[in-house]
This record gives structure tokens, sequence and C-alpha cells, in this order.
């Protein structure tokens, strides 16, 4: 019932839970906009004036600000204003969260690691260890870099864990955090552009800096310049390689973004069918209809959660390998 | 959604969980993970040897007991021999000694018979004697001698 006793319309609560809290710099002159409490018009505009603002007549308070500052965003007008140095603080808060829960399990059953008495703790690390370094050890053959399997570990757990969050029913957290006055929450790390692009682009550097270790940079450069066709198809060779080079880190923050982004857009649109009001019949179909949805779909949403997670580990270390090879001229 | 700031900060965040994991959290776990597969081998492996010492030890126990079994009978046999040896001795010694004894018992017997021979001569003459006597001193009548006579010869009869 989210929607509804907040005072939204149902886009408006689409829109609501797939913005991000923004904390960003708001130059001196910006004009911020609150939405104002209250029954009529008189109610809000004396809401408006008991904090020292005023009332634009369309249900919001004004501020203009006086000096440049940093600023929880309220609006679309506050988040376009703060440009590129603006934090997602429910990303940032979420993955580091999330990310230290894993190392402190993790770590936790390092230190009480017990040869002959391990706990039920350990024996699910000790599997999840044997299973990441099964995948490691099949795929990444091209050489020997430590790095790789504890890299990949951090990757789907922590992918995993954010994933997770997507199962976490829509309005559970948002809700109350709002009536704290956090305008914005979105709690799945993994829906924002941003996480994700920040692990591909993390990847992606390291496969730069493994290419050019392996094949040295001349052969970097001229694995992407004669192939696939030869010295004397240089160009078409740069342009398809360049393409190449550059689809590893958008396919990978892409596909991990989209499907989580739609996941979470279909429980969101599954929640709107349950906040219609109970007392007609068609509403109570429409109530029993979304909760079974939302119950399938989460349950299908497990798969999704897990797959991804998965996949985006396996392409990592797919691409190590691949970085780690030798240049060879065909 | 737009892209922004957030971008480096999970990058940052990224590197420092990859490095932690990296540093403190892999090594220690595989190598305790690696430690454990080293003993379950070497606990395999004991066991394996034992269970051949074990069947080592009982091939050596049952060559041992074959070879006191052999050895009981050996003894048994031996003990059979000596005690059928003793009887037939002392039945020998015994037959020996019965002999003896009835020899010098019949030797004693023939004795006492001669001695008991004098004697009794010595008796009957004295008998003799007396019954003389007693005629001589009844008076000497054929009828009453023969009578007397008689009657001693009964009494020796006797």
């Amino acid at each position: 019932m989210a929607s509804e006793s907040s005072g939204r319309t149902f886009q408006e609560y689409l829109e609501h839970h797939l913005q991000n809290l923004v904390y960003g710099p708001l130059p001196a002159g910006h004009e911020r906009k609150f939405y104002s409490k209250g029954e009529d018009e008189a109610t809000k505009e004396t809401y408006c004036q008991d904090k020292g603002l005023s009332y634009d007549g369309e249900s919001y308070c004004k501020e203009t600000l006086t000096e440049d500052g940093w600023h929880l965003a309220n609006n679309k007008t506050d988040i376009e204003a703060m440009g590129f140095w603006a934090f997602h603080i429910d990303t940032l808060f979420f993955s580091v969260l999330l990310g230290s829960i894993f190392l402190f399990i993790f770590s936790r059953a390092a230190q009480n690691f017990s040869i002959d008495k391990p706990t039920k703790l350990q024996l699910f690390v000790e599997m999840m260890i044997d299973f990441i370094n099964g995948v490691v050890k099949g795929t990444f053959k091209a050489a020997q870099n430590t790095l790789i399997a504890p890299m990949a570990l951090t990757i789907f757990f922590w992918v995993l864990l954010m994933n997770v969050m997507d199962l976490v029913p829509v309005d559970l957290i948002p809700y109350p955090a709002e009536a704290l006055g956090i305008p914005y929450l979105k709690v799945v790390p993994t829906t924002d552009l941003n996480l994700t692009a920040a692990l591909a682009l993390s990847v992606f550097i390291l496969y730069l800096f493994y290419s050019v270790k392996a094949k040295g940079f001349v052969g970097f450069i001229k694995s992407i310049s004669l192939h696939p066709f030869g010295p004397w198809m240089l160009p078409a060779n740069l342009f398809i390689e360049i393409i190449d080079l550059i689809a590893k880190p958008l396919s990978l923050a892409l596909r991990l973004y989209g499907n989580l982004y739609a996941g979470e857009m279909i429980f969101l649109l599954i929640a709107g069918m349950v906040s219609i009001n109970l007392t007609s019949f068609t509403g109570l179909g429409l109530n029993l209809a979304g909760i079974t949805l939302s119950l399938v779909w989460a349950i299908f949403h497990i798969l999704i959660v897990v797959l991804q997670a998965f996949i985006f580990m396996m392409l990592t270390v797919v691409y190590m390998n691949m970085a780690h090879e030798k240049f060879e001229q065909h | 959604m737009n892209l922004n700031a957030t971008l480096l900060g999970q990058m940052i965040a990224f590197g420092l969980f990859v490095w932690f994991c990296w540093k403190f959290v892999w090594p220690p776990l595989l190598a305790a993970m690696d430690e454990r597969a080293e003993k379950i081998e070497q606990g395999l492996k004991d066991s394996e040897e034992s269970a051949n010492k074990i069947l080592d030890a009982e091939e050596q126990s049952k060559k041992m007991l074959a070879e006191a079994k052999k050895e009981a009978k050996k003894i048994m046999d031996n003990a059979k021999n000596q005690s059928e040896k003793i009887v037939d001795e002392s039945k020998n010694k015994a037959t020996e000694e019965k002999e003896r004894i009835v020899g010098s018992a019949q030797s004693e017997i023939e004795k006492e018979v001669v001695n008991a021979k004098k004697t009794l001569e010595k008796d009957f003459a004295s008998s003799v004697m007396s019954a003389v006597k007693k005629i001589v001193a009844k008076e000497v009548s054929e009828s009453s001698h023969q009578n007397t006579v008689d009657k001693s010869l009964d009494d020796f009869r006797k």
C-alpha cells in the first residue's frame, strides 16, 4: 500500500523506487524543493513557513541556496544540478556492507579453521572455496596467477549477496527509511549501473594490465591490429578488435545491471498490483494475484540471482585467461 | 540512471575487497584445506599399512599355532611312549617281585612243614610214651592194652 499511503500515483511510486539516494554538491542559487505536508493549501503553506521556506502553490516548499554545499538530492532537478561528482549513498552503503559481511564470514572461517573438527560455517566456506577453485582451475590455464581465484570468489559472493537484496520485499527497507526522512533508497546495489560498471571497469583494467604484461606492449598492439585478417587489413582488424575489447566491460556491466534492474522492476510492478485498495472485488482479486505473482517471481528470481553472480565471475575468469595468453600469429 | 562518482567509489571498494580476500582470506583457507587433504591422504595410507600389518600378524599367528599343535602332538606321543614303557617296566618288576615273594613264601612254608613234622614226631613219641606209661601203670592185659592203644591212637588222630 506504499504508493497510496505516501500520496503518490503509481508512476511516482515506480520512479521513487528506481531512484538512488544521491549526495552531491549543489551550487549557490540552486532552487531546492521539498514536498509539503498538509490537508489543504493553507496548512501546506504554514508547514513551509514554519521551516522558514516559501511555498510554491503546488504542494512544494522552495529554498534557494545561498552558497555552494553538499546536499542529499530531493528530486530530479537536484540530481541534474549535481553533475558527475555525486555519490549514490545507498549503493555505496549496501555494497560495502554486504562486501564486509562476505569478508567477515570468510576471514572468520579462516581464523577459526580446524582441521579435525570443522564447524558448519567452515564446511560451507570450504565448499565455496573448492567450488571457485574448481572453476578457476578448469578455466584459467594460461598462466599462474594467485589473484584470479580470490578475485573470482570475491566477485561471486559480493555480487550474489547484492543480488539477493532483490529478494527483500521492495518496500520493506525504503518505506521505514522514508519515514525516518531519507528521501530515496535503493537497496539492491546491482540495480545501479554505477556499481556494475565499476566492477566491469576494474576487471577491464586488470584485463588490459595482464594483456600488456603477458604479451608486452608491442605484442598487445599486434594482437589488436594484426588480427584476424593479417597485416594488410590493419584498419579493419583494429576496428573489429577494439569493438571486441570494449564489448567486454560493456557486456559485463550491462548484463548484470539489466537482469537485476528488470527483476526489480517486475517486483515493483507486482507490488503496484498489491497496493490497490481492498474494498472492491476486483481490488481483492488483484491483491491475491499480486501476492501469488510476487511469490512465483521471487522463486524464479532466486535462479537469476545466483546465475548472474556466477556468469559475472565466470566471464571475469575467462577474460583473465584471455589476457594471460601469449600472442600467436595465426 | 546516470553515471557519477559512485563509479569511482565502487571501484575503490572493489579493489579493497579483492585485495583483502587475496591477502587475508584465500591463502590461509587454501593452505588449511591442503593440509587437511594431506592429512587425510596420510591417514588413508597409514590405515592401509596397518591393515596389511594385521594380515601379516594373522598369518604369523596361524603359522605359530600350527607349529604349536605339531609340538604338542609330539610331546603327547612322547609321553604316551614313556608311560607305556614305564607301565611295562613296572609290570615286569611286579612279576619279578611276586615270583620272589612267592618263592620265599614257599621255602618258608617248607621250612615250617619240616619243623611241624619234627615237633609232631616229638609230640607223637611223647604221647606214645605217656600212653605206654599209662598202660604199663594200669595192668597189662591184652584186651585192655589193645583198648588203651586204640584209644591213644584215636586221640592222636584227633
